[in-house]
C-alpha cells in the first residue's frame, strides 16, 4: 500500500506533528505584548447593567391624594441606564437600621435620562410606601437596582395593535410606554383602558390626555368604579367594555392589582385570546389559606446560622427585612430568582414563583413569594 | 487547617470549575469554589419566561452516549456520582442543514452505517472516502485516548506503530485531510456542517479536533438533559456541597495573590482573604492576568500568551417559546444548521458582519402543546461591538432577533414568528454580563493554526506561567464546548491532585 501522507512525506508529516507544541511555543514567544485593559462590550455591561445605582431625590410630585412621584437622579454618573418601557427598578430604603427593598415600575424619564421617575401609592401597612410618603425628603440618597423586567414590547411577538389595561397605580409602567417615541412609531394603534375609583384617583390624567391629543394612534378610555360621570365610563374594566373594542389580533398588556388579573383572565379565556397576546406586569399573588401565626425562620448562611421570627402572613423576605437579615431580593415577586434559596426543613406556601423545574425538585424556593406554614429553615450560601 | 485556608480554590462554578471542584472534593481535599453569580453552571444554566424554561447555551452534549455505550462524559459524570440524578434524552439524528443561497437541504442520521448510506444517497461514490474518514476518526479517537493516558508524554515508538495515520493527519486542517483522502467536495461540505460548533472553518480547524467531535456524534447519539443544562450543573453543585465542599455565591475574586511566582491565595470582593497553594481558574486568562494579579507579578510570558491568542466567536441567541408543537409547525428536526452556502470558509468570512443570517436552531416540544426554539448565530470579529452603543442597544437587539427569525423562516419556509409566545435575546453584552469574558465571547479562543487542540495540549506544560495556577473551561487547552469543559475540569483537578501529592513527599 502506498504510504499515507498529507504533505511532502509521511516522515515530515510526523515530524510536523511532533513539533506542534514547540511551534506554538515559538508563536507565543514571538508575540508583541499588546493587551487591552478594557473591552468595549464589557464597558457597555457596566452602563446597561450596573450592579447598583446611587440616586438622589431631585423632585417629589404629589400626583393624587395617596400617590407621589419621585424623580431619581444619578449621583455618580450623568445618565440613568437605557431601559425599555415596562421595566422596573428595585428601591432600597433604610429604616431603623434595617433595609427594605421594593420593586417599582419606571413611570417615565426625560429625553436625556437624567432621572427615572417612580410613582408610589401609599399602601396601608406598606413599610416602604409609607416611608417614601412620610419621611422621604428632597436630596435624600438611595440605592436602586436595575432596570429589570420583561413587561416589554417585543415587535416579533406582539401585535402592532395594542391594548393596555391599567388599574389604579398599575398605570405606572404604561407611562414609560406613552413617553417612548420608538414604541409609538412601532405600533399601529393603542387603546388604553385606565380604571380608578374616581377622577381624583386618576394618576397622570393630564399627561395622558396631552399625549393622546398629540397622537391619533392612541386612544384612552377612563373607567371609574366609584363615581358616575357622563364623560367617563362607569364600573370595572370588564368583558362588556373590552368588547366595545375589537380585541382580535391585538396584544393586551395588563397592569394592576392581582384581583384585576384574575377577573380579566376569565374574560380572556372566554374570548379565546391566545396566551401570546396577554402580558401581565409582575405582581405578587398572595396564596389563600396562610397561617395567621408566628413561626421561627432559621437561616443558614456560610458563616453563621440565625433564627428570627416570621409571620404566616408575610413572605420570608419580609420577615428577614424586619429581622435585620441581609436579603438578596431584586424583583420581590418571584420572577427573577435572585433570592433563590434552599429549603432545608419546614412547610411553605408559594404561588406564581418562577422556579426552575430542577430547582423545585431539589427544594429551592424564591423566598420573596414564599410564606411559612410552620417553622422553616433555609440555606443561603452567602456571607 | 486554618478556617480560611484551602487545599485548592476554584474560581468560577462553570462546567469546568464544577467538575474540578467536585473531583478534588471526592479525593478528600478541602475545596473552596467561588462563584460570582447566583446559580451554578456559568453558561450551563437556564432561565424561565412564562411557561417556558430555556437552556441558556447547550445545543447538544456529545461524548455522553448511553448506559450500554458509555462515552467519556458519561464515565466522568459516573465517577462523580451524578448519573442517577440526571435524565438524558438522546437525539436521534446528527444534523439538518439548509442553505439560503444554494437552496440545499440535507439531514444526516446517527450511526456509521446509516450516515454512510445517507451520504452515498446525497453524494454518489462518496462511500470509499467516507470509510477512509471513519478509519481515521477511529484511529484519532484511540490516539487521543493514548495521549491522555500518557499525560502528554507519549512514547513515539508506540505512536508510530499504533497510530501512524493519526500522526500524519494531526498537523493538518479538516479541509486538507478530506481533500487528500479524495472525498467528493459535496460530501466534504456536508460533513463539515458542524464547523460552527467549534467556531472555525474547514481550512483553519484541526482535523483531529473536528474528527473526534463528529465521530462522537455519529457513533453515539448526542443527548440533551430532560430539564436543561441546569439539571447537570445543579446535580454537580449539590453533590459538591453534600460532600462538604464550600460553594460561595456572589463572591467574585478581585485578586489572586502571588508570591515567588507561585499562587498563595485569593481576595474576594468583600475583602475576605483565603489562602491556598492551588488555584484552578474557570474564568478567562484575560481576566486573571490583566485584572486579578498585580501587574508586577504577571510574567511577560503570560502577557505574550494573551497577545498571541485570538478571541473566539461572539454569540447572538434568540430564545423562543412557541405556542405550537413541532408537528403543528411542520418542523421535525432537533437541530437546523442554516448557512448561505455549505462552504465553511466563505461562511466564516460572512460571519464577520452583523445580521449575517447564518445560525443554528434547536427545537424541542415542551408541555401544553408548546415548543422551545433557540437560534444561535456567531460573529467572528467586533462587528457587534463597533455598532452597538448604550443608546441603540435595545434597538439592535430587536434587529438581531428579526434578522435571525427571518433567516430561519426563509431557509425552512415555515412561519414561526406568529407562534412566538415568549422571546428573549442574548447578545455579547448579555454573555459578558454573566461570564465576564472579554467582549462577551462564548467560544474561548479561536481554534486556528497553533491555537488548535493538539498544539495547545502538547504545549500545555509550558503554559503555566504562575506556578499552581491552572485553567479549565472554554479558554483552556481543550477549547470550548460542554464535553471539553467537563473533561478538562477533571484533568486539571487530577494534575492539581498529583502536584499536591508531590508536595507531601
Amino acid at each position: 500500500m502506498k504510504q499515507f501522507k498529507i504533505g511532502v512525506s509521511q516522515k515530515l508529516d510526523m515530524l510536523k506533528f511532533k513539533n506542534l507544541g514547540q511551534e506554538r511555543e515559538k508563536e507565543i514567544n514571538k508575540a508583541k505584548i499588546e493587551n487591552p485593559t478594557t473591552y468595549r462590550v464589557n464597558e457597555l455591561v457596566s452602563i446597561l447593567h450596573p450592579s447598583k445605582i446611587k440616586v438622589k431625590v431631585a423632585r417629589i410630585e404629589k400626583e393624587t391624594e395617596d400617590t407621589k412621584s419621585f424623580y431619581l437622579q444619578p449621583v455618580d454618573q450623568e445618565k440613568m441606564p437605557p431601559f425599555l418601557p415596562g421595566m422596573y427598578v428595585t428601591l432600597a430604603i433604610k429604616k431603623d437600621g434595617r433595609t427594605f427593598k421594593r420593586a417599582y415600575s419606571i413611570s417615565g424619564c426625560d429625553k436625556n435620562r437624567s432621572y427615572y421617575r417612580i410613582t408610589i401609592k401609599k399602601v396601608e401597612n406598606g413599610i416602604v410606601s409609607k416611608y417614601m410618603h412620610e419621611e422621604c425628603m428632597l436630596n435624600d440618597l438611595f440605592i436602586i437596582l436595575g432596570p429589570f423586567g420583561h413587561f416589554t414590547y417585543q415587535p416579533l411577538r406582539d401585535s402592532k395593535k395594542m391594548v393596555f389595561i391599567a388599574g389604579g397605580s398599575g398605570i405606572t409602567p404604561f407611562m414609560s410606554y406613552l413617553q417612548n417615541d420608538h414604541f409609538k412609531e412601532s405600533i399601529d394603534s393603542l387603546t388604553l383602558f385606565y380604571g380608578a375609583k374616581s377622577e381624583f384617583d386618576l394618576i397622570f390624567k393630564k399627561e395622558i390626555d396631552e399625549i393622546v391629543s398629540r397622537n391619533p394612534k392612541i386612544k384612552v378610555i377612563y373607567v371609574l368604579s366609584e363615581q358616575k360621570r357622563d364623560d367617563y365610563a362607569y364600573g370595572f374594566i370588564d368583558e362588556e367594555k373590552l368588547l366595545k373594542e375589537n380585541l382580535e389580533e391585538k396584544s393586551i398588556f395588563v397592569s394592576g392589582p392581582p384581583a384585576m388579573y384574575f377577573s380579566l383572565n376569565e374574560v380572556f379565556k372566554k374570548l379565546d385570546v391566545p396566551n401570546k397576546f396577554i402580558r401581565h406586569d409582575i405582581f405578587r399573588e398572595i396564596p389563600i389559606d396562610l397561617q395567621n401565626e408566628t413561626f421561627k425562620l432559621t437561616i443558614k448562611m456560610l458563616d453563621k446560622t440565625i433564627t428570627i421570627p416570621c409571620h404566616g402572613n408575610e413572605t420570608l423576605i419580609e420577615s428577614m427585612e424586619k429581622g435585620r437579615v441581609k436579603t438578596l431580593v431584586h424583583c420581590t415577586v418571584g420572577e427573577c430568582g435572585f433570592c433563590r434559596s434552599k429549603l432545608l426543613s419546614g412547610e411553605v406556601k408559594t404561588e406564581n414563583a418562577s422556579v426552575r423545574i430542577k430547582d423545585q425538585e431539589n427544594k429551592y424556593i424564591h423566598p420573596c413569594v414564599t410564606y411559612p406554614l410552620s417553622d422553616v429553615t433555609i440555606e443561603i450560601p452567602i456571607k | 487547617m486554618e478556617n480560611n485556608t484551602y487545599d485548592v480554590v476554584v474560581i468560577g462554578a462553570g462546567n469546568g470549575g464544577l467538575v474540578a471542584a467536585l473531583t478534588l472534593q471526592k479525593k478528600g481535599k478541602k475545596v473552596l469554589l467561588l462563584e460570582k453569580g447566583r446559580v451554578p453552571g456559568g453558561f450551563a444554566s437556564s432561565f424561565k419566561r412564562g411557561r417556558f424554561e430555556f437552556d441558556a447555551s447547550l445545543h447538544e452534549l456529545c461524548e455522553y452516549g448511553t448506559i450500554e455505550n458509555k462515552g467519556e462524559v458519561y464515565e466522568l459524570l459516573e465517577r462523580l456520582g451524578i448519573t442517577d440524578k440526571i435524565t438524558m434524552i438522546p437525539i436521534q439524528e446528527t444534523f439538518s442543514v439548509y442553505t439560503l443561497d444554494t437552496h440545499e437541504e440535507y439531514t444526516m442520521p446517527v450511526g456509521k452505517k446509516a450516515f454512510l448510506a445517507q451520504m452515498e444517497k446525497y453524494v454518489p461514490n462518496s462511500t470509499a472516502s467516507m470509510l477512509r474518514f471513519f478509519d481515521l476518526c477511529e484511529e484519532t479517537k484511540q490516539a487521543l485516548a493514548y495521549l491522555n493516558e500518557t499525560k502528554g508524554h507519549p512514547d513515539t515508538k508506540v505512536l508510530m506503530e499504533k497510530f501512524p495515520n493519526f500522526m500524519v493527519v494531526a498537523p493538518y486542517s479538516v479541509q486538507k485531510v478530506l481533500e487528500k483522502i479524495e472525498m467528493p467536495s459535496k460530501a466534504q461540505e456536508i460533513l463539515t456542517t458542524y464547523w460552527s460548533y467549534l467556531g472555525s472553518p474547514a481550512e483553519n480547524l484541526s482535523f483531529v479536533h473536528y474528527a473526534s467531535m463528529i465521530y462522537s456524534y455519529i457513533t453515539n447519539a448526542p443527548v440533551i438533559p430532560q430539564h436543561t443544562s441546569h439539571e447537570i450543573s445543579l446535580a454537580l453543585s449539590e453533590e459538591f456541597t453534600s460532600l462538604g465542599g464550600k460553594l460561595e455565591y456572589l463572591s467574585p475574586v478581585k485578586e489572586i495573590l502571588v508570591e515567588n511566582e507561585t499562587v498563595c491565595g485569593v481576595v474576594i470582593e468583600d475583602n475576605r482573604r483565603f489562602l491556598t497553594n492551588h488555584i484552578i481558574a474557570n474564568i478567562s486568562p484575560h481576566e486573571v492576568y490583566t485584572k486579578l494579579i498585580a501587574p508586577e507579578k504577571v510574567p511577560d510570558k503570560a502577557k505574550k500568551y494573551l497577545s498571541s491568542q485570538a478571541l473566539g466567536a461572539r454569540g447572538l441567541c434568540v430564545y423562543l417559546g412557541l405556542n405550537k408543537t413541532m408537528e403543528e409547525l411542520g418542523l421535525n428536526h432537533y437541530s437546523y444548521f442554516i448557512y448561505h452556502t455549505l462552504n465553511s470558509n466563505v461562511e466564516y468570512k460572512r460571519m464577520h458582519s452583523l445580521y449575517n443570517g447564518n445560525l443554528v436552531a434547536t427545537l424541542q416540544n415542551n408541555r401544553e402543546g408548546t415548543s422551545i426554539m433557540c437560534l444561535t448565530s456567531l460573529l467572528f470579529n467586533d462587528a457587534f461591538d463597533q455598532v452597538v452603543t448604550a443608546e441603540n442597544y435595545y434597538e439592535i437587539k430587536e434587529k438581531i432577533a428579526e434578522n435571525m427569525v427571518a433567516s430561519f423562516e426563509q431557509a425552512t419556509n415555515v412561519n414561526i414568528h406568529e407562534a412566538i409566545e415568549e422571546i428573549e435575546v442574548a447578545t455579547p453584552v448579555t454573555f459578558a454580563r454573566y461570564s465576564g469574558h472579554p467582549d462577551g465571547v462564548i467560544y474561548g479562543y479561536l481554534a486556528s493554526g497553533y491555537a488548535n487542540l493538539l498544539p495547545r495540549v502538547m504545549n500545555e506544560p509550558n503554559e503555566m506561567y504562575i506556578k499552581n495556577l491552572r485553567f479549565c473551561g472554554g479558554f483552556s487547552s481543550r477549547l470550548s464546548g460542554y464535553s471539553s469543559a467537563y473533561l478538562n475540569g477533571e484533568q486539571e483537578a487530577l494534575k492539581t491532585f498529583g502536584e499536591m501529592k508531590n508536595e507531601t513527599i
